[in-house]
């Protein structure tokens, strides 16, 4: 081995070494969180604390997914433990569902509408509404989310799964009109144009020329849709009331209520709710590094 | 021939634009002014036919408030100290990740991860590594001799915020991570290798080569990332309620709590219009930096 063989490799081992090192730093919490929530009670709180656990079982799982009240010992009876938040995880799982691709679907529907006027038309304002847009973006929810939901109560929407989806519309719609419209005007007209002299008429240029070719800049924006809809707590707590219209951060938060967490069961709400959002991000990665490159992102 | 944009043209332009016109009118614009106007009322949600115009007594209000200034030094620490740990922590693992080794695409992938995970999710997982008497992180510590009494970390004031500051870095990192990474792809190799022939060291051509190169792109992302921390809601809110007391209060919770807790509306609408104030100057700076839509007044 030639002495520069000898640092190339040793570089490599440490390079990896490190990496190693600030990954395991940077999952442990996620690792640590699964791990809990494959424990039975009794190991959860054993000393030392176990990463990989002795005993391993699903129950947490089964009583999200399955929905069937707890059961504990009280003296010699076996007692419910009464209308828990977890016979509700399921419903609220759907909930969760509707609403981010709801206001995905309509968010990309508008704002791939508008990107394509803006960019191949000609009329007052258009080069004013994408900035007009990403400013808009740029307002953090809070400032809105009681405004917001005034209109719903003259809407009569409250406590609806509706008023969340325009909600949700309000909050990722600038965003998506902006990365939408970038993406849009990176499109070489020539090709629109060629097919307009072959006598194609403008919807069909639109749907079988454009939209195809749209295609990376509308995944790109209906993950940074989704992730913002799905991870949103401040909209669902103001606008939604009752156990069964609820979303999983707004229910979830509510394991916290009653004397006594349990936590195995809420990490295991913590990883079912995680999954969705996992999924989606093996899946599209590369595209999700697009969007980033597309402009700033909100977060 | 070119094909010249007849009247059909123009109104399929006008149509595609017309639900973004409509969804911006209604749910955007709408509520930002509604949230400015109420500013300007006493507004209570339960009693809506009582408010009146109260013209500047709500800024006068806050601005009279210890409590409001208390919430305006703790974001202004929160936002700086979770900058600075993010953007070191990002520049390294970015380092890290832009290595030609095998593997790297599962590695970045892990680092990235933390983005995507509902903020609930990560406020859950806090709460239960942290937690004082069972948690892994006192565990670890009191294990490694590092501490020997438990640390308080959701329940002390200082280290409430730092408890929130980790969430922070924890979950933002990857942004500076992807925006630095996607910038140190695209150094040229010539210049380390003619530092190399100059003879510097790693720690020299990281100081000399890489960090001028990375200048740019870094000043705009500290600066988004700046504007976007200090209003953050629910990384604060999730965690620690404000709490212990009002310690790790920011003005997007205290607008929050005066909203929801005080009922007044006007008070939390008036903190909302400072944030906005202050947003629009760090947007002016960003706009500044970033040289944004310099092209578009060009052409």
């Amino acid at each position: 081995m030639t002495r520069n063989e000898f640092w190339g490799h040793t570089r490599r081992l440490v390079s990896y070494a490190v990496l190693c090192a600030v990954t395991f730093l940077v999952c442990f919490p996620l690792v640590w969180a699964v791990s809990t929530s494959l424990k039975p009670k009794s190991e959860i709180f054993s000393t030392p604390p176990t990463l990989v656990p002795h005993t391993v079982t699903l129950e947490n799982y089964k009583a999200l997914i399955t929905g069937r009240p707890q059961y504990f010992q009280s003296g010699d009876q076996q007692v419910t433990s009464g209308t828990t938040p977890a016979q509700f995880f399921m419903r609220w799982f759907v909930n969760s569902m509707i609403v981010t691709l709801g206001s995905t679907l309509i968010s990309i529907v508008i704002s791939t509408l508008a990107a394509y006027s803006l960019t191949r038309f000609r009329y007052w304002g258009r080069t004013v509404v994408p900035y007009f847009s990403l400013l808009g973006y740029m307002v953090p929810s809070i400032i809105f989310v009681f405004p917001l939901f005034l209109v719903m109560v003259q809407l009569d929407l409250t406590d609806s799964l509706l008023s969340l989806v325009l909600g949700y519309v309000c909050i990722t719609l600038p965003f998506c009109m902006w990365l939408m419209w970038a993406f849009m005007r990176s499109i070489p007209i020539e090709i629109e144009e060629a097919a307009l002299i072959d006598g194609a008429s403008r919807l069909q240029v639109f749907w079988q020329v454009v939209l195809p070719t749209a295609l990376p800049g509308i995944i790109a924006a209906a993950i940074f849709s989704m992730i913002v809809s799905w991870n949103d707590y401040l909209f669902g707590r103001v606008f939604l009331n009752s156990l069964d219209n609820l979303t999983l951060t707004v229910g979830v938060m509510l394991f916290f209520e009653g004397t006594h967490v349990d936590w195995g069961l809420l990490m295991a709400a913590s990883v079912l709710m995680t999954v969705p959002m996992a999924i989606l991000f093996m899946a599209l990665q590369r595209h999700l590094v697009a969007g980033f490159g597309a402009g700033a992102v909100k977060g | 021939m070119r094909p010249s944009y007849t009247l059909s043209d123009r109104t399929v332009g006008l149509l595609f634009i017309a639900p973004f016109v409509t969804a911006a009118l209604f749910f955007m614009i709408y509520p930002v002014a509604e949230a400015i106007r109420m500013a300007f009322y006493s507004y209570n949600p339960l009693r809506p036919e009582l408010s009146t115009f109260v013209g500047l007594a709500n800024f006068e209000y806050i601005f009279r408030d210890p409590l409001f200034w208390d919430s305006f030094w703790q974001a202004t620490v929160w936002t700086f100290l979770s900058i600075v740990f993010q953007t070191v922590f990002g520049v390294g693992i970015a380092m890290l990740l832009h290595q030609a080794l095998a593997g790297m695409a599962i590695f970045r992938g892990l680092l990235l991860f933390p983005y995507i995970v509902p903020t609930v999710v990560i406020a859950l997982i806090w709460r239960w590594i942290f937690n004082p008497e069972i948690g892994v992180v006192n565990h670890a510590l009191q294990g490694a001799g590092l501490i020997n009494e438990p640390i308080y970390w959701l329940s002390t004031p200082s280290m409430a915020m730092a408890s929130t500051i980790m969430l922070n870095v924890w979950k933002y990192m990857p942004f500076v991570v992807i925006c630095v990474l996607a910038r140190l792809q695209t150094v040229p190799l010539e210049l380390y290798d003619a530092a190399k022939v100059d003879g510097a060291g790693i720690v020299r051509r990281f100081l000399d080569v890489t960090l001028p190169q990375l200048k740019e792109v870094l000043i705009v992302v500290i600066v988004f990332r700046t504007i976007w921390t200090f209003n953050k809601f629910e990384e604060i809110y999730l965690l620690t309620k404000g709490g212990p007391g009002t310690s790790t209060f920011n003005l997007a919770v205290y607008s929050f709590e005066q909203s929801i807790a005080n009922l007044r509306l006007g008070v939390g609408a008036a903190t909302g219009v400072v944030m906005m104030v202050m947003l629009s100057l760090g947007s002016i700076i960003y706009l500044r930096v970033s040289g944004f839509g310099e092209d578009e007044r060009a052409s």
